[in-house]
């Protein structure tokens, strides 16, 4: 008997081993395990062996048939894996065909700047605000020391609307509004639209500026200048360089002018810098004392600074487009490049 | 300003490269935006005497000279005619690269070598205004008494170099040489060498010979000299040289003088002749209408009282400040002269110069600004220059007419710690009065207190800050660059806040290009054909449009009042290119006046619009837009029929809050204004007000539990007439199921001939749950047949 069963485990195992597919490994497994398979046979013939022997008997036949239990599901398993696997590569596909589904289009890359500069703004205590762009000749000039037929309007020429109303030559009228709005201590930052009488080809009468202003007790050149240094670090990364230059604007004094190590050429010097390896960046200054009188702000007690930058020339340098027309011609194969 | 290195060199001993003098005046605040050497073109060349001349033994045409250049002797061939033994001529040597591009070098002719080539006028760059005989059509026979040998640069006074420096606004006093020398003064630590202003008289009186009657206020100062028994003729050579350097053509010693002190001194001044002054009378007013006047450019003019005049005693003779009348002009035979040294008012030179358009050296200079102390030596200089070139006789006397109180010395008295305080660190004391002293800023510390006496022409300097500007642009702003400290170390501390409409703005944005679209930046000016091109009535508020009063162009000659002629464009421009699927948005702003003219700012209003022209885009795609954009805010609202004149009459539909307010549309462009835009493919068009949705409340949600019990779905397919909306069936089955009521959804629609004209087949799933049981297929059949016959009670609908 024993031999009997060496014979069904080695002959199954066999069997098992060598089964291709589900149908033969169920033919075994009827042939064993069946209802009148061959070790099912002899579990059933086990009333008949004797008592003595039925006990050893028992437990050989109970472990052949798990023994043989165990290679079938096995097996099953293994065949089923084979067969899924086969499956999948029957199925494999080109993954290289496009994709299906709306492609997302491109921010302009002017926003992408904006926000950029917006963001660090923010993160540096300025509150946005916006103003609007069709002002009075006062907020636009006479309110930041410009006043009629003085020399510094030749500098912008101007859209007007009537003699009074104008097309604002510059987010700097931000300041004013904003010395109305707020009291000090306050920063300021104000993104928009400027309008220019000025139409070539590296001019765009219609372009963007941010003005910032802060105003507050102590608030000095240095200040400035360590804010500035920290944006720009922000903007294009530790290893920024800034050179600082004296300027004149009306409503700033001291007045000055900061490049940035230029962005194409990384300051090693090329054409669109000149070979000075800087690019302008921005101007501003100390706000002129006159104007925060102007303004009602004491100028004994609060000093400030602004400064603008026009963000035209930076978005243009930092992405390497090749026309400030460019940034208004809405070209979609312009506009794809960005995405 | 173009300004002479040598002339500045009268002033202040330098001895540096220009391109090092024009670093620096840059970072001093000067910028100089352009250097000229004007003997870039001259080297190797010298003057030389020709010695002897022989025929060329091979050619007719050519001669053999013999040449004695100073250091050497050479042997030129030549075609030129006008040489002659012993000639005094320009020779170019081996190596020389002249102005019309002509390089030298040793060559041979027919078998006679030469060394190097005699140059014309032209060849050296100057012409008769600069040296006579420089035009004519040879060689240029020199002065005898240059000197073999000599450089042809130093022996033409062309050695010089022409600095063109950027004057900011706010320094009028250094549109003059002696301004920027006094710059220089400073940034290098030197003494300003002063200037000559004396000069000898004769015993007379200008009193007897002229008259000066000052009636107009913009008239501030007016000063007049009298010279007789002039002797025209031309400059010396230095002068002239001067003059050249800077742009300015010599023309004789008299029109040279007033010139070379607009330069110097940045004073404008003109120069009469006496005889044409009637009455002997000069007159500063206001001229009389239809007045008329010729002046030296050429052209004539009728003036008006806008514009002041110096006037004889019968007529205009000059616009002040602006133009010389040609009926008063010096000309070769004056024998007297007055000489006028002016200052106006800016504001009346500026009027005057915009209204003829008229631009002049000398409007240029008043325009900027020129202070009423500088004739007082200005004119004592051009005195001086009459003398020592010998031009005429002065007569005893200056008239001077001043309509304001001359300032006293202005004192300015800040605090050096304040001072300080601006610049945010400490330049030491001795270092600050250096700074100031050398800029001719009389400066002394008094424990805190800095006194500062500018000089009379620096109107510019009131306070602190100014002070502070001059000590750091020269002590340098390059102290900064590598600044690495904490800003506001002394300052408060303030909370960032973004605006809440571009926040919302950034929202849609994102929203727009998750969705393929594009952001444009389009001009907010456009052509005023926009509002007929989009079909805007007459009687549309937005035809009151405002106007540029000096536009640019047509194109941009109108602020807007309406968003989609932008998108339209840039649809246009790319079909245009080959350009296909396009899905374009803007965000941007409208401007609509309040009334019109403009007396009052308009109103600004932020809109977002969005186009699509793709193939198998519809109404519908463009509804799912308008919905993920409006998911990003609270608005109730409802879809009504479009009003827009742009959009198609019948596949458009506004978008109405429930106070009432349409805060946007979108729909299919009308076929009329495709046309007008040159487009051929349907466009679909959106767009919605910014500031009203981003000052909706947030959106807030609420959320209950989900039911346990399975939901259970019904399919129905009904009938209607076309009048039937699909919301109007959604509706009413929502009120059928009551409250197991959970979402309905449209799943196709068709119409063919079996259901006939005017009918449509709608089908809808609809979807049932209760929270508190599992419906049974009786309850749903029971709601079902209640839907059906709410549906045909209502709308007549039949199921299919």
């Amino acid at each position: 008997m024993k031999q009997k069963l060496a014979q069904i485990l080695e002959n199954s195992t066999k069997e098992i081993e060598l089964a291709q597919d589900l149908k033969i490994l169920d033919e075994i497994r009827i042939k064993y395990c069946g209802k009148s398979g061959e070790l099912t046979q002899i579990l059933r013939g086990m009333k008949d062996i004797p008592a003595e022997e039925r006990k050893e008997i028992g437990s050989i036949a109970n472990s052949v048939r798990e023994k043989i239990e165990k290679s079938l599901e096995d097996k099953l398993n293994a065949l089923e894996t084979a067969k899924l696997n086969a499956d999948m590569e029957k199925e494999k596909i080109d993954i290289t065909e496009p994709a299906i589904g709306v492609k997302r289009g491109t921010l302009h890359p002017l926003t992408r700047f904006n926000n950029k500069f917006i963001e660090i703004c923010v993160e540096m205590g300025f509150t946005v605000i916006q103003t609007p762009e069709i002002e009075t000749d006062y907020n636009n000039f006479e309110a930041l020391n410009v006043p009629k037929n003085h020399p510094a309007r030749d500098m912008q020429d101007s859209l007007y609307i009537t003699d009074s109303i104008l097309m604002r030559t510059h987010t700097s009228t931000a300041q004013v509004r904003a010395m109305k709005m707020f009291k000090p201590p306050f920063k300021i930052v104000c993104p928009g639209r400027v309008y220019r009488n000025d139409d070539d080809s590296s001019h765009s009468p219609i372009f963007n500026q941010f003005e910032a202003l802060v105003i507050d007790e102590n608030v000095s050149l240095k200040d400035f200048m360590a804010m500035i240094k920290q944006m720009l670090i922000k903007l294009y990364g530790e290893n920024v360089k800034m050179r600082v230059r004296p300027a004149y604007f009306p409503f700033t004094e001291p007045s000055i002018e900061i490049d940035a190590t230029c962005q194409i050429c990384q300051g090693k010097g090329c054409s669109l810098c000149k070979g000075t390896g800087f690019s302008e960046f921005f101007g501003g200054g100390i706000v002129n004392p006159k104007i925060l009188e102007m303004a009602g702000i004491d100028s004994k007690k609060y000093s400030g600074f602004a400064f603008g930058p026009g963000i035209d020339r930076s978005v243009m340098v930092t992405n390497k487009i090749p026309n400030i027309k460019y940034l208004f011609r809405n070209d979609l194969r312009f506009l794809k490049q960005m995405r | 300003m173009k300004i002479s290195y040598n002339w500045l060199k009268d002033f202040v001993d330098i001895n540096v490269s220009p391109k090092e003098l024009a670093e620096k005046m840059t970072i001093s605040g000067f910028e100089v935006e352009d250097i000229a050497f004007m003997n870039e073109h001259l080297h190797d060349v010298y003057v030389s005497k020709i010695e002897k001349i022989e025929k060329h033994p091979q050619a007719d045409r050519l001669v053999v000279c013999q040449v004695n250049v100073g250091f050497k002797n050479v042997q030129i061939v030549t075609s030129a005619t006008n040489v002659f033994e012993g000639a005094i001529v320009p020779v170019a040597l081996d190596g020389a690269d002249l102005c019309n591009g002509v390089k030298i070098k040793p060559s041979n002719f027919r078998g006679v070598p030469s060394e190097g080539m005699f140059c014309s006028g032209e060849e050296l760059g100057i012409d008769d205004n600069y040296l006579e005989g420089a035009s004519i059509n040879g060689i240029l026979i020199l002065p005898n008494d240059f000197k073999p040998g000599d450089k042809i640069e130093d022996a033409l006074m062309l050695n010089d170099v022409m600095f063109d420096i950027n004057v900011t606004p706010n320094r009028p006093d250094c549109n003059s040489v002696i301004g920027l020398a006094r710059e220089v003064c400073a940034m290098y630590n030197k003494p300003f060498k002063d200037f000559d202003i004396s000069y000898k008289t004769i015993k007379d009186d200008i009193n007897k010979y002229i008259s000066v009657d000052v009636k107009t206020n913009n008239c501030r100062r007016y000063m007049a000299a009298y010279i007789k028994n002039i002797k025209l003729q031309r400059s010396p050579l230095w002068l002239r040289s001067r003059l050249f350097t800077v742009g300015i053509k010599p023309i004789n010693s008299m029109v040279d003088i007033t010139n070379f002190i607009l330069i110097e001194q940045g004073q404008p001044m003109h120069a009469f002749d006496y005889r044409y002054l009637e009455d002997k009378k000069i007159i500063v007013r206001q001229a009389q209408k239809n007045e008329k006047i010729s002046v030296l450019n050429g052209n004539s003019y009728e003036l008006d009282e806008s514009t002041m005049v110096i006037a004889d005693g019968k007529k205009p003779v000059v616009i002040a400040g602006v133009i010389g009348g040609v009926n008063s002009a010096i000309n070769n035979d004056t024998k007297e002269s007055i000489f006028e040294c002016a200052v106006f008012d800016l504001k009346s030179i500026r009027i005057t110069a915009r209204k003829f358009g008229l631009r002049t050296d000398s409007s240029a200079r008043y325009e900027k600004g020129v202070n009423v102390n500088a004739p007082t030596l200005a004119i004592k200089r051009a005195l001086h220059l009459v003398d020592a070139l010998n031009c005429g006789e002065i007569v005893d006397g200056i008239i001077d007419k001043c309509t304001e109180k001359l300032e006293e010395k202005k004192i300015i008295k800040v605090s050096y710690s304040k001072v300080c305080k601006i610049l945010g660190f400490e330049v030491p004391v001795d270092k600050t009065l250096q700074i100031l002293n050398g800029l001719g800023i009389s400066s002394q510390i008094h424990g805190d207190e800095l006194v500062c006496i500018p000089p009379f022409i620096r109107d510019d300097i009131q306070n602190e800050n100014d002070i502070a500007e001059e000590i750091i642009r020269i002590y340098g702003y390059d102290n900064y660059n590598n600044i690495n400290d904490e800003p506001f170390e002394n300052c408060s501390t303030t909370v960032g806040e973004y605006e809440p409409r571009l926040v919302f703005e950034n929202l849609l944005k994102n929203t727009l290009v998750d969705l393929g679209f594009f952001e444009t930046l389009n001009y907010s000016l456009y052509s005023s054909t926009a509002c007929d091109k989009l079909l805007i009535s007459a009687d549309d508020v937005r035809r009151n449009v405002i106007k540029i009063a000096n536009p640019i162009s047509e194109d941009l000659s109108t602020a807007r009042t309406l968003m989609a002629h932008a998108l339209l464009l840039d649809i246009s421009y790319n079909l245009s290119v080959g350009n296909k699927d396009l899905r374009f948005f803007e965000v941007g702003r409208i401007y609509q006046p309040k009334a019109l003219p403009l007396t009052e700012l308009p109103i600004e209003n932020n809109r977002i619009s969005f186009a699509v022209c793709e193939d198998k885009f519809n109404f519908f795609n463009m509804k799912n837009v308008v919905e993920n954009l409006l998911v990003n805010t609270s608005l109730k609202y409802n879809l009504e029929r479009s009003k827009e004149p742009y959009l198609h009459s019948g596949i458009s539909a506004d978008i109405v809050s429930k106070d009432g307010k349409v805060v946007g549309w979108f729909g299919k462009i009308h076929k009329l204004v495709l046309k007008n835009y040159d487009i051929a493919q349907d466009v679909y068009y959106g767009e919605l007000d910014t500031d009203y949705l981003s000052q909706l409340p947030e959106k807030k949600f609420q959320t209950k539990e989900v039911s346990k019990f399975p939901p259970v779905e019904r399919d129905i397919a009904i009938v209607v007439d076309e009048k039937i909306s699909n919301q109007q069936i959604q509706s009413a089955i929502k009120s059928a199921c009551g409250n197991i009521f959970y979402d309905v959804n449209l799943f196709d629609i068709y119409r063919n001939d079996v259901l006939g004209a005017g009918k449509k087949s709608m089908a809808y799933k609809i979807i049932l749950s209760s929270d508190e049981k599992t419906l049974t297929k009786e309850e749903v059949n029971a709601i079902i047949g209640k839907v059906l016959k709410s549906l045909e009670f209502r709308f007549g609908a039949k199921l299919r």
